[in-house]
Order: C-alpha cells, then sequence, then structure tokens
C-alpha cells in the first residue's frame, strides 16, 4: 500500500504479475468504441406510470448513462484503455473536426459525440451534461429523417480504430439498437453492411451487439445481425456466448438489464498465460489458460506535472544508469550482484538465469489431497484461473471438465508444482474447483467455473507465533454468542465482494474527479464497509448486553481465583507463574503488561531495566529496538504515553 | 532483532587432515570445512554485525595464542587465526588462505578449546550473548583429557555450548561406524564424548551428518510482529450501549519470505586493484570491491510540437506533483494531496457472520494474520474465546471491516475460529478478501454442457467427458491420493507434502550459490539441491501404484497433441463466417480485391492473401502494403502514424509467417531499415525503428518462427541492434 509513494521500490522479484507471454508483443491495452443508434423509437419516453420500479429512461437515455458509467469506471479500473462513443442515425455528422482532417461528410449521420482515446475531464463532463441534465445544445440528439447506412457506421468505426487504436491487443464495437432491420430488404444494403463487417472482422475488431427490446417485441438476429457478428476471437471453439437482449420488466428497468449486459463486457478478458501445460500424470498432458480475475485495484500512483504552459500537462521521466563518476552507463556493462558481507557477488548473466530455472514452466499435478487437510491458515498471495484450451491438445476440454467434476464431488484439491513463466518462481498451488454461477450451492456466484492455482505458503512463509494460548471449555458464554452469531448473517448469508467497494479507492477518484472537473470536494463518502450499525443494535443490541454482564462477571470470577493462586504460590515460594501480574521476575521482563509499563513509567521505574530488556518489550510491541538505551527509553515512554 | 553470538570455530589442520580416508576423493580436512564454510558463510549472508566468529587453528606449524605467550604449557601448535569480529567478505577471503594443512600434529585438541574459551570471555565480557565452541577434528593427533572436567566446568559457568564434530567418528544413533578404527583414535573420541557430555550444553556428533543435514533448508526464524493492538467491536460503542468491544493483538501468521534482492553493479570506474576500498552508500563500508552499484538519474521532459523531435527537457524545480484522471492530469500542491486519501481511524470491527460452507479460499488475496486476546486482560480472553467457540459450533465465519492504524486504507477482512482443539492454540486467523473493483467478470462457457449457436443444451459433445472417461478420472484421483502415503518414523501413514516440509525453491538456491560463491569464487553453480526439486514431479511410488489408473485414464482421455504446423498454412485456413454462415468471399466474388487502400489496408491485405491463388498477386499485396508503411512514416507528424505502421508491418509479417514466405517480409524490412536510418523518410524516424519495430518484435523473420527462412537466430539479432 504505497500510494502517493513515488519511492515504492520493493524488491519482489515475481511482481511482474499481469506480464504477458512474451509472443504476445500487441499493446495490451483495450479500445471500446460505443455505437448508439439514434432513432424516433431510442427516443421514446415510456409511459409514466405509479409503479416505483418502471422505467423512467428512454432507450437512448439508458443507452448514453451505461456509457457514462462504463467511462467512469474505466477511469478507475483501466487508466490506460480508450473509449469512444459515436451516435449513428443522427441528423447532424461529425467524424474528425478537430484535427481537421475529414469533413463531416464522409460519415453522414454519424456523430463522433467522443472521440476514442484515453477519456479527459472534458469528455466526462460533456457526456454527463447529456446525460444528466439532458442537456444537448448542439442538438446531437435528433434523428436524420433517413436511417443511416449501416456499413457507412462500420467503415466509419473501422477508421476510428485504425487511426486511434491502430495496435491495441483488445478493439471492441458495442452496437446498442433496437432495430433489428436497419434496411428491410435492400439487399445491396445488408451485403455491403456485411462486408464492411468482415473488414472489422479482419482488422481484429469485435462487435458486441447489446439489442433492446420493446415491449415484448423480440429482436430477431436473423433479420440482420447475424450477418455482422461473429464469435469472440479471444473465445474457444464451440463456445458461443450469445447475444443478450436488454428489456424493462419483471421489475428489472431496462437501464439496469443494459448495465448488466454491458458490466459483463466491462473488461477485456486478457490471459495472464495461454498455453501451459497441464501435466497430470507422466504421458498425459493437456493445455491450460491462465486469467486472473481477482486482483487488488490499487489507487494511481502520483505522476509529475509540468505547469509551465498554458495547460497542465505530465512530465514524462526518462532514467539513464550511471556509475559512480556519473558516467551514463551502457545496457551490456550492467551486472547482477547481491551484496554479502560487504561486497558484491557476481554471477555471469548465464549463471544468474540458470539460479531461477528450475525446468521451465509447466503445471505439474504431484496428487491429490481432502479439502479439508490445508491448514486454514495457509493463505499467501491470490489465485490464479485456469480454463482448458484445445489449441495444444485436442480432447483437453474434456479431461479438465471430468477432473473439475470429480474434485467437486469428492470434495478434493490437486497438488501441484506450479511455474507461470519461464523463469517465473515456482510455487506449489493447490488446485481448487470452483462451481458454476448458476449453481446454487455457488459459494462464488460471481466468479466463473473452473479451476483455480491456490498458492501454498512455503515452510519459510509460515511465522511462528509463540503465545500460550490454552483452550478454553465452552461454557454459557459460548451459549449466548452462538444467538448472536445466529442473528447477525451477511445479506444472502455470504459475502459478495461486488457489494463493497473500496472506500479508500472510491474515495480517491470522487475527490480527484471533482478536481479534474473543477467542482466543489465531496464532503463525504458512502461507504458500504461500514457495518449498520443501527441494525445490529436492533437485532441483537438485547443479546449483547446479557453477553456483557456475564462477561463481566465471568471475568472477575477468574481474576480473583488467579490472584487467589497467585498468593498460594509466593507464599510457598515457587517459581512465578508466567500469567502473574505483580512484579515480574527480570527475565520476564518482554511480557511486561501494558498497565505495568504504565506503572513503571509513572514510579520511574523504566530506566532500571537493561538494555536486553527494553529491547525485548519493545521488539514485543513492534517498535524499532534500534540505538542506545537513552533513545530505547525515550521511545518506549513515548509509545506508553501515546497509548495508554 | 536477533541475540548476539559469538562463535569460535576450532579447526584441526594436522597433516593427517590433507589425506583422504574411507573411501572419499577430498581430504578431511575439505570434508570438514564443507561444514565450517557453510556455517561461516550463512553468518555472512546475515549481515549482521553482532553475530561474531573467532577461528582457531589446531595442530598448526606455528603457535600463536595468549596461553602460549603468557608461557603456559601444553598450548604449542595452537594459532588464532582470526580473533573474534564480525565475519566480513574480506574477512572470509584472508581465512580461506590460512586454512592449509600442516606438516604437524602435536597440538592438543582440549587445549584449543580453552584457547577459544578464552577468547570468548575476553570479548564478551558478562553481556548478553549466545556463545558457541565448534571444534572438527578427525581426532588423529592426542589429547591429554586431565583437565577435561575443569574445561567443561569452565564451559558451563561461562554458559558456552560446545560441538564437536568428528571426520568419522562413530555415532550410533546417526548409524555410522568406522571399521579398524585406530586405538588412538577411538581413545580420542571416548575422551570428546565424555567432555561433551560434561556439558550442560553439548552436541557431540559426526561429519557425515553435519555435511548430509547441510542440504536441508535452514529458514530464517522471524520474531513475532505485532500488526495491531486495540478493540475489536461488534456495533459502535460511540454510539451504542449493547456495543462490544474485545481488546485483542494481531500478529502476522505468514509472510512471504523474499530472494535476496539482486543489486545492478557496474566494474569499478576507480578500480585500482582489489585492495582499493570505496564508499557506496554513506554507512556501508564496500572493501576490496571490482563493482560499484548503479545509481538512476532521472530526466523530465513534456510534449512540445515546436520543439525538435516533439519533446522538450523540463527542469524538476518546475514540476508539481498530481494525479491523472483519465487523459487530463490534475496537479496538487503538497497540502491539497492528501486529500484523495481517505480519513480513517484504527479500529477492527465486525460488519456480520457468513455460514462456512458460503466461503470458499481461492477468493483470499493474500497473507494471513492471527489474533488472540490481551495478555492479561481477563475480559478479553473470555470473551474472544467465546466467540472462537461460538463461530465454531454453529460453522461460521466474522466478517470485518479493518483499520490497521490511523490514516492507512481499510480492508475487509475473513475471520476463521480455531479452537484449539488439535493444536492446542485458541485463536482465530484472518485472511483478507477481495473488494468490488478487485473482481473482473470474465465469461466462461459452461464446463458440463456445450451451449449451440441456437441455444440448444447439448449434454454429449467431443467437449464433454463421456462416462468412461468421468469413471477413469475418478479412479485416478483417488488413487493418487497423497494424504496418507508418506510415512512417519515410526511407520505410520501421515500426509506426503505437508506445508512445513515446501521449501521455496528459488530461496535457498541462490542463497546457497552465494556462499559457495563467496568461498569458492572459481568453481562453476551447483544444480540445486534435491530436496528442492522434492515436490516438483509425483513420487515414484506413487506413479507406479496408481500405473493401471494412469494407463486407464490415458486411454478414455485420447489426448492428441496438435501437430506444430497445423495452424494456418496456406490452402487450409477454413473462411471466416459470421453467426448465419454467410459466405462474405462469395459477396466480394465478382468484385476481386487487387489494390490494397491506405484507409482499410489490413483487412483489405488479409482479404487478397486469403483468396491468392498464385505468389505474384501476393508479392504485389506486400508491395503495396509495404509503399503504404512507408508512406506511413513518411507524412507522419512526429510519431503520429509510427502505431499504425507497426501494426500493418505486424500483420504482413504474421501472414507471411502463415504463408511460409518469410523472404518478402525480411527483403522488405532490410529495404525498411535503410530508408528510416539514412534519413530517407523525411527527417529523423529513429524511434520508428527502435521503440515500434525492435521493441515490438518485428524483426526479421528467423528460423526459430519459419523453418523456410534464411536467416539465424544470431543474424536476426544482429539486424536487431
Amino acid at each position: 500500500m504505497a500510494w502517493g509513494d513515488d519511492d515504492d521500490k520493493r524488491p519482489d522479484m515475481d511482481e511482474g504479475e499481469e506480464e504477458l507471454d512474451e509472443a504476445d508483443y500487441k499493446t495490451q491495452k483495450d479500445a471500446v468504441l460505443f455505437a448508439i443508434d439514434v432513432s424516433p423509437s431510442m427516443l421514446q419516453q415510456p409511459a409514466a406510470t405509479e409503479s416505483k420500479k418502471a422505467d423512467k429512461d428512454s432507450a437512448i437515455a439508458a443507452a448514453l448513462k451505461c456509457a457514462y458509467q462504463f467511462m467512469q469506471q474505466r477511469i478507475i479500473a483501466q487508466p490506460k484503455d480508450m473509449m469512444g462513443i459515436l451516435l449513428f442515425g443522427t441528423e447532424k455528422s461529425r467524424f474528425r473536426d478537430e484535427t481537421g482532417g475529414r469533413s463531416g461528410s464522409g460519415y453522414p449521420h454519424c456523430y463522433l459525440f467522443t472521440h476514442l482515446d484515453v477519456p479527459t475531464a472534458e469528455d466526462v463532463k460533456s457526456l454527463r451534461a447529456l446525460v444528466e441534465e439532458g442537456e444537448d445544445p448542439d442538438e446531437v440528439l435528433v434523428p436524420a429523417k433517413e436511417p443511416a447506412s449501416m456499413a457507412n457506421v462500420l467503415f466509419c468505426a473501422n477508421q476510428v480504430f485504425t487511426t486511434n487504436a491502430a495496435n491495441f491487443g483488445s478493439r471492441r464495437l458495442f452496437i446498442i439498437t433496437d432495430n433489428d432491420s436497419p434496411h428491410g430488404k435492400d439487399k445491396a444494403a445488408n451485403s455491403s453492411a456485411a462486408v464492411r463487417a468482415k473488414d472489422l472482422y479482419d482488422l481484429g475488431v469485435v462487435i458486441e451487439l447489446f439489442p433492446i427490446s420493446h415491449g415484448g417485441q423480440t429482436f430477431d438476429m436473423s433479420k440482420f445481425y447475424d450477418d455482422i457478428v461473429y464469435r469472440d476471437l479471444a473465445a474457444e471453439a464451440d463456445s458461443p456466448e450469445g447475444v443478450k437482449t436488454s428489456k424493462s420488466g419483471d421489475g428489472i428497468s431496462l437501464l439496469n438489464s443494459l448495465i448488466s449486459n454491458i458490466n459483463s463486457k466491462q473488461a477485456p478478458k486478457r490471459a495472464y498465460f495461454s498455453n501451459l501445460h497441464f501435466e497430470l500424470a507422466p504421458n498425459l498432458t493437456i493445455s491450460v489458460k491462465g486469467y486472473l480475475p481477482l486482483h487488488r485495484q490499487q489507487p494511481a500512483r502520483t505522476c509529475y506535472v509540468w505547469l509551465g504552459g498554458e495547460q497542465a500537462q505530465l512530465a514524462q521521466s526518462e532514467t539513464i544508469k550511471v556509475d559512480s563518476t556519473t558516467r551514463t552507463v551502457d545496457k551490456s556493462e550492467v551486472k547482477k550482484a547481491y551484496k554479502f558481507g560487504g561486497e558484491y557477488i557476481h554471477f555471469k548473466p548465464e549463471e544468474a538465469a540458470s539460479l531461477k530455472n528450475f525446468g521451465g514452466k509447466v503445471l505439474r499435478l504431484i496428487g491429490f489431497k481432502p479439502r479439508s487437510l490445508l491448514p486454514m491458515w495457509a493463505s499467501v498471495k491470490k489465485s490464479t484461473f485456469i480454463f482448458p484450451s484445445e489449441e495444444q491438445y485436442v480432447g483437453s476440454t474434456r479431461v479438465f471438465s471430468a477432473l473439475w467434476q470429480k474434485l467437486l464431488e469428492a470434495d478434493k484439491v490437486g497438488i501441484a508444482w506450479f511455474v507461470a513463466r519461464e523463469n517465473a518462481n515456482p510455487v506449489m498451488v493447490a488446485i481448487i474447483p470452483s462451481r458454476a454461477m448458476d449453481d446454487e450451492s455457488s459459494e462464488t456466484p460471481y466468479l466463473p467455473a473452473g479451476l483455480w492455482l491456490y498458492p501454498l505458503p512455503f515452510a519459510d512463509d509460515v511465522r511462528t507465533v509463540d503465545l500460550a494460548m490454552p483452550p478454553r471449555t465452552p461454557d454459557e458464554l459460548t451459549d449466548k454468542m452462538r444467538t448472536i452469531v445466529q442473528n447477525l448473517h451477511l445479506p444472502k448469508a455470504m459475502y459478495n465482494p461486488l457489494k463493497y467497494p473500496n472506500p479508500s479507492l472510491q474515495w480517491h477518484y470522487k475527490v480527484l474527479q471533482a478536481m479534474a472537473l473543477d467542482e466543489d470536494t465531496p464532503e463525504k463518502l458512502d461507504d458500504a464497509t461500514i457495518p449498520k450499525y443501527r441494525q445490529i443494535d436492533k437485532r441483537v443490541g438485547g443479546y449483547l448486553a446479557e453477553w456483557k454482564e456475564l462477561l463481566a462477571e465471568k471475568a472477575s470470577a477468574v481474576m480473583k481465583s488467579r490472584a487467589l493462586k497467585r498468593e498460594a504460590e509466593d507464599d510457598q515460594g515457587e517459581g512465578v507463574s508466567k500469567r502473574t501480574k505483580a512484579a515480574p521476575k527480570r527475565a520476564d521482563k518482554g511480557q511486561l503488561s501494558n498497565a505495568q509499563l504504565k506503572a513503571a513509567l509513572e514510579q520511574d521505574t523504566l530506566k532500571k531495566m537493561t538494555v536486553a530488556e527494553l529491547k525485548d518489550v519493545l521488539a514485543s510491541k513492534g517498535i524499532s529496538a534500534v540505538g542506545k538505551k537513552a533513545e530505547l527509553l525515550e521511545r518506549l515512554e513515548q509509545w506508553i504515553e501515546e497509548t495508554m | 532483532m536477533a541475540d548476539k553470538e559469538a562463535t569460535v570455530y576450532v579447526v584441526d589442520l594436522g597433516e593427517s587432515m590433507a589425506d583422504c580416508h574411507n573411501g572419499r576423493d577430498e581430504s578431511d580436512l575439505d570434508f570438514a570445512m564443507r561444514y565450517v564454510w557453510d556455517k561461516i558463510s550463512t553468518t555472512v549472508a546475515a549481515g549482521r554485525k553482532t553475530w561474531t566468529v573467532g577461528v582457531v587453528g589446531l595442530n598448526t606449524e606455528e603457535t600463536d595464542n595468549a596461553q602460549d605467550n603468557e608461557g603456559l604449557e601444553g598450548y604449542e601448535h595452537i594459532s588464532v587465526l582470526q580473533e573474534i569480529g564480525p565475519m566480513t567478505m574480506s574477512s572470509l577471503r584472508h581465512l580461506r588462505s590460512s586454512i592449509q594443512p600442516s606438516h604437524t600434529h602435536g597440538g592438543d585438541a582440549i587445549s584449543a578449546i580453552v584457547v577459544a574459551l578464552d577468547m570468548i570471555e575476553t570479548f564478551t565480557k558478562k553481556l548478553k550473548y549466545n556463545r558457541k565452541i565448534i571444534l572438527v577434528t578427525n581426532g588423529m593427533s592426542p589429547i591429554d583429557d586431565e583437565l577435561s572436567e575443569d574445561v567443561a566446568n569452565r564451559l558451563n559457568e561461562c554458559n558456552v555450548e560446545l560441538v564437536v564434530i568428528g571426520v568419522d567418528f562413530d555415532d550410533p544413533d546417526y548409524g555410522f561406524k568406522e571399521e579398524d578404527k585406530s586405538r588412538s583414535k577411538a581413545n580420542n573420541e571416548k575422551i570428546l564424548r565424555k567432555l561433551v557430555e560434561q556439558c550442560n550444553n553439548g552436541i557431540f556428533g559426526t561429519m557425515q551428518q553435519a555435511v548430509e543435514e547441510l542440504a536441508i533448508p535452514r529458514i530464517k526464524p522471524v520474531r513475532p510482529f505485532k500488526a495491531y493492538d486495540g478493540p475489536l467491536t461488534l456495533g459502535d460503542p460511540e454510539k451504542y450501549q449493547s456495543a462490544l468491544s474485545i481488546h485483542v493483538e494481531r500478529y502476522f501468521k505468514t509472510k512471504r519470505a523474499m530472494a535476496p534482492p539482486a543489486s545492478t553493479v557496474v566494474i569499478n570506474p576507480e578500480r585500482g586493484g582489489a585492495s582499493q576500498s570505496q564508499t557506496l552508500d554513506e554507512d556501508t563500508e564496500m572493501g576490496g570491491t571490482e563493482f560499484s552499484g548503479v545509481k538512476h538519474m532521472r530526466s523530465y521532459r513534456v510534449d512540445d510540437p515546436d520543439a525538435p523531435g516533439g519533446k522538450r527537457d523540463v527542469e524538476f524545480e518546475d514540476l508539481a506533483k498530481g494525479y491523472q484522471y483519465g487523459r487530463t492530469v490534475v496537479p496538487f500542491s503538497d497540502s491539497d494531496l492528501s486529500v484523495t486519501k481517505l480519513e480513517t481511524t484504527k479500529s477492527f470491527t465486525i460488519l456480520g457472520f457468513i455460514p462456512m460452507s458460503s466461503y470458499s479460499k481461492f477468493i483470499n488475496m493474500g497473507e494471513t494474520g492471527i489474533i488472540v486476546a490481551q495478555k492479561y486482560n481477563e475480559e478479553a480472553e473470555l470473551g474472544l474465546s467465546a466467540l472462537i467457540h461460538a463461530l465454531h459450533e454453529v460453522e461460521s465465519y466474522a466478517v470485518a471491516r479493518y483499520v490497521q492504524k490511523d490514516g492507512t486504507q481499510p480492508q475487509i477482512l475473513l475471520l476463521k475460529p480455531n479452537p484449539g482443539i488439535e493444536d492446542n492454540f485458541e485463536c482465530l486467523y484472518d485472511v483478507p478478501l477481495p473488494f468490488a473493483e478487485d473482481v473482473r467478470s470474465y465469461q466462461f462457457p459452461p464446463l458440463d454442457k456445450v451451449l449451440t449457436v441456437t441455444g440448444n443444451v447439448v449434454k454429449e459433445h467431443r467437449l464433454l467427458p463421456s462416462d468412461d472417461l468421468k469413471q477413469a478420472v475418478s479412479d485416478f484421483v483417488d488413487a493418487m491420493d497423497l494424504s496418507g502415503f508418506d510415512s512417519d518414523e515410526e511407520g505410520k501413514a501421515v500426509e506426503y507434502a505437508p506445508i512445513d516440509e515446501l521449501y521455496n525453491p528459488v530461496i535457498h538456491r541462490i542463497n546457497q550459490a552465494i556462499r559457495d560463491r563467496a568461498v569458492n569464487p572459481d568453481a562453476p553453480i551447483r544444480p540445486p539441491a534435491d530436496i528442492l526439486l522434492r515436490f516438483s514431479k509425483p513420487p515414484e511410488k506413487l506413479i507406479h501404484k496408481a500405473k493401471s489408473e494412469i494407463d486407464a485414464l490415458i486411454d478414455a482421455a485420447e489426448i492428441k497433441k496438435v501437430p506444430a504446423k497445423a495452424q494456418g498454412r496456406r490452402g487450409r485456413k477454413e473462411p471466416v463466417k459470421p453467426l448465419s454462415g454467410l459466405d462474405i468471399d462469395a459477396l466480394l466474388g465478382e468484385t476481386k480485391r487487387t489494390t490494397i487502400s491506405s484507409d482499410n489496408a489490413v483487412p483489405e491485405f488479409k482479404q487478397i492473401l486469403a483468396t491468392a491463388s498464385d505468389d505474384s498477386t501476393i508479392e504485389s499485396a506486400v508491395k503495396q502494403m509495404g509503399e503504404i508503411v512507408r508512406k506511413l512514416i513518411h507524412d507522419s507528424f512526429a510519431n503520429l502514424n509510427y502505431a499504425r505502421a507497426a501494426e500493418n508491418l505486424r500483420v504482413m509479417r504474421e501472414e507471411l509467417i502463415a504463408l511460409e514466405l518469410p523472404g518478402l517480409y525480411n527483403k522488405y524490412l532490410t529495404g525498411l531499415k535503410k530508408s528510416i536510418l539514412s534519413g530517407e523518410l523525411d527527417g529523423d524516424r529513429r524511434e520508428m525503428w527502435f521503440k515500434h519495430i525492435i521493441a515490438g518484435h518485428l524483426g526479421l523473420i528467423s528460423q526459430d518462427e519459419s523453418e523456410v527462412s534464411e536467416v539465424t537466430t544470431e543474424e536476426a539479432k544482429a539486424f536487431a541492434t
């Protein structure tokens, strides 16, 4: 968590997590162009009703709201990715007026509302004005008298992608329309649209269709769009994902229906690795692809801004390596070495590489265990999701599927040796299955079905926490607490991360957005991670009060019996028990309680402690224990004053 | 922080140590030093000034020790090779030259222990130290045991641990016995064993075992770190009387250990021989090194259309900090910078509870913590204990919001009860959970059914397992069970590969290699120790046991490897069709494309190649595409068109590899390189060459990528510079 910290340089050797296969040299960025149909039916306001759940948005308003939300999410989650908005069927036309290259006449009835690029604050502002305030000073949302030619729309999109996102790894055109037959039976128009769609396919642009249907009509793909839409390039063979139609009804507004359909396409599916060999046994290998559906999102780092010009400008930094005489060092001169005993121990480049080589990238199964054998504390790092691929081994999918089913049924996990990329550090993983999203018993209905590579800690990663915490026998306190636990389940009796946005991240971007758009900074954040205190009080307040009373009673009884026991021990002159409260022996100073420390401070007896004892105490409080006695004392005193 | 240490090694350098015994092809001294060097270099690696080392040579030609200097008898042929002090690379180097077998054998081992003891006493005085003497010898030179009891008493008084490791000493516990042992050696072994037994803290062992155990990785102990000390609440104690607050402490249970970081260095520019020392950091004296660290110098530039190359340098002093909001940069004054940081106060509060059945491990986002009650606080002890047991009994977990200290980002933690039934340690474990933004919704097809284009569900399909395959996998999984596969010392079945046997291969391999190199700079690096690769493959025995299940599975799975070149050869490509299956090429049929327009270059180029029936069509397409690329570069304002030109090149390269015509691309690229570097394409276009073509892996197609290429890997590499 080093945000705002420019000097964050952790020597973490395998944090090249997002690093992609070397072969995959296309810029791994995503560009999405929304193409939104502007027609009388799209602009039609829904009939006013009493019902709260009824639609309040026209189809076009819903589409624009989606785009607006998409844009905001993109700035937070994918700050390097592009987006643009193309309105079609408009009376007005606009293409690239700013650069002055082409005039609008090239693509009649196409209006490029937001240029395809990383959005600016201005883009957010003007889209929001159109969406929220319905401000349309340029009258862009006026449908043309004649419909736009789809061939033209598609070619316009083609040009936008070719010029603005030439070498992006992922380019997607989102078409939002309610018209399943834009050209009716006009064969020539339909054919030329199909040809332009093929161009987009060859260009590497994926068309995602988001059809809208009104009043129970179905959107008939076969009339036109089946000739336009291709299977997702990135998806496996024979896995059509189907086109979902958005509509209102069943208590879901058109807006929500559309948002949920578009959100499922929010992130481009980026593989973390592909064609990894999964060796199930000697002579039995299948191939899998890896993904990171879980990834800790952090606020962006600070950058440097140059204020000398008319507009604030991003300053790009360049680093050069210099030696101790500040001579620029060439890449070929640089060597890797380890500090050792005050000197550098050096390895030749090929030796350094061989030190990290444990036999190439692979996922190799070594056997299976019941899931219950994984200790509950065995967690170090997020998991990687794997899914079969037929590209290298035909039959991978069926074997993978059978393994997935067996692991679910038998409640077992695989144990495997895993090297994600050439020269990546090997880890041991447990292979854990996840249930299908539509399976009612799924623990994770927000994650896909497949297998997860769950990294196991190495012995080196486990800390020994040496505290005496013998178990106690359950009693009335436990019984009463049980009632409390049972009455305070989270909604749907599960933790669904989608309900808990990260407050730090939300706040960061909220403030940033306000600053960027020159607005007042927000007062406070609606933080979903803060417990519903009122509800807790209402639901279990009574039980809690009873429980606390009982606790106080029991605790004082224990305290008394301990005091008695201690006296008895003292009388007998036996060794003082470890948990004693009174006058600890010197060797036990590291175990001093806070109260004892406070007393020692007040009585000014802290300085009687030896340096070794002071260091023990400081270390046990997690405070730096480096320095001279006076410094140690000062630090301890300060800590006591601050803490108590 | 670890305790201070003072260790003195007593090394037998007698002439018999130069001989090889018991079938070994290394001398006793080399054999013994494997152990000693490993120990000493581990100390050097730790880099702690408070871990001190001294070395005493036994049976040296010379005599150099305090006792002898004072005129005491019986201390001949004992030399202090290194006084106690911090161990550095230079002391290690010095030591290496003095560890040589002598031509004498007149030294007394017990006298040498006395010398070592005296060194320790003088050095450590009465301070808190871990004191240790380690004697390595082959026990060939005579020992006078007259004073052994006194020596043992003194060792005990001074709290010194005595470790005696002998070459070919008998050790029934380990199971080693030297045949034909000489009488004198047997006698010496007896004397030394007796001495160790008299010590409160002593170890007596044989070198074979010690050397063997060197391979077992040693784990660096880390003192538990208290991350949180404060209340765990349920409800808001400030607002509601009913709210509950338990004082807890939280420590780390797991924390990823990292391999030592490598530094970037260059040959020391002021190199004046190995003796010259130079300061690298303010406080670290890097003595006698031929390398020096590399520093980074930063310069800052902004876009400026008027400047040559479109960019100009700006002074660091003229820069402010800021954040990016999309493409917009938002400058912040230093005082404003903290506004974007959410204000939080240290707290740990429960949101609610979930049944254990609604959680699966793979959503864990990181390392585990451990939560116990505050010490000497009866209310906290009883309260936390009740919570732990209640959660355990109703099979639930708690979900809590955790702010480690004021101002840090909130985290969501899952609290798991450990009632201590098995491990006698009652606590809560916690793991971090994801937030909404951390989940990316990726779509995947279902694994247990196939959906057709028309939306039908198919249950039998080549992508789905047949019943036979399901059965074979099931049998395989059961046969490969590891839960009782290993056996402990008593032969009881225990779990194979438990976590405490999983060592991080990278950490231990690198540390081992560094130590080896420090001791012996010229030796090649050793392959990884077997113990580090133990779990890199299934155990032989298990594979043998499950052989019939594995064979049955291989039969049922019918996996076929796709031949390396099956994809995309000329003529084999299936025409791509939209969902409807419409043949677009047929639509194009009449007006077959032969020319490529710059606007729509990529699709048109691909379409011409897909239908090309002769090489001249392909050559023409490549020529046209080549011209388009040159024009894009030529007409580019600064670097505006570079990405597009590179994309066109990439498509050209990819298609020509698929068509097995790498020569066309290589010829074109050679010409392009010349044009770019000679400035033919309207000025300085080197950025196009280096940042887009070379860095974008668009260089010559070598034989690695296409067998029919005439360009070797080396040629392609040379071309790219």
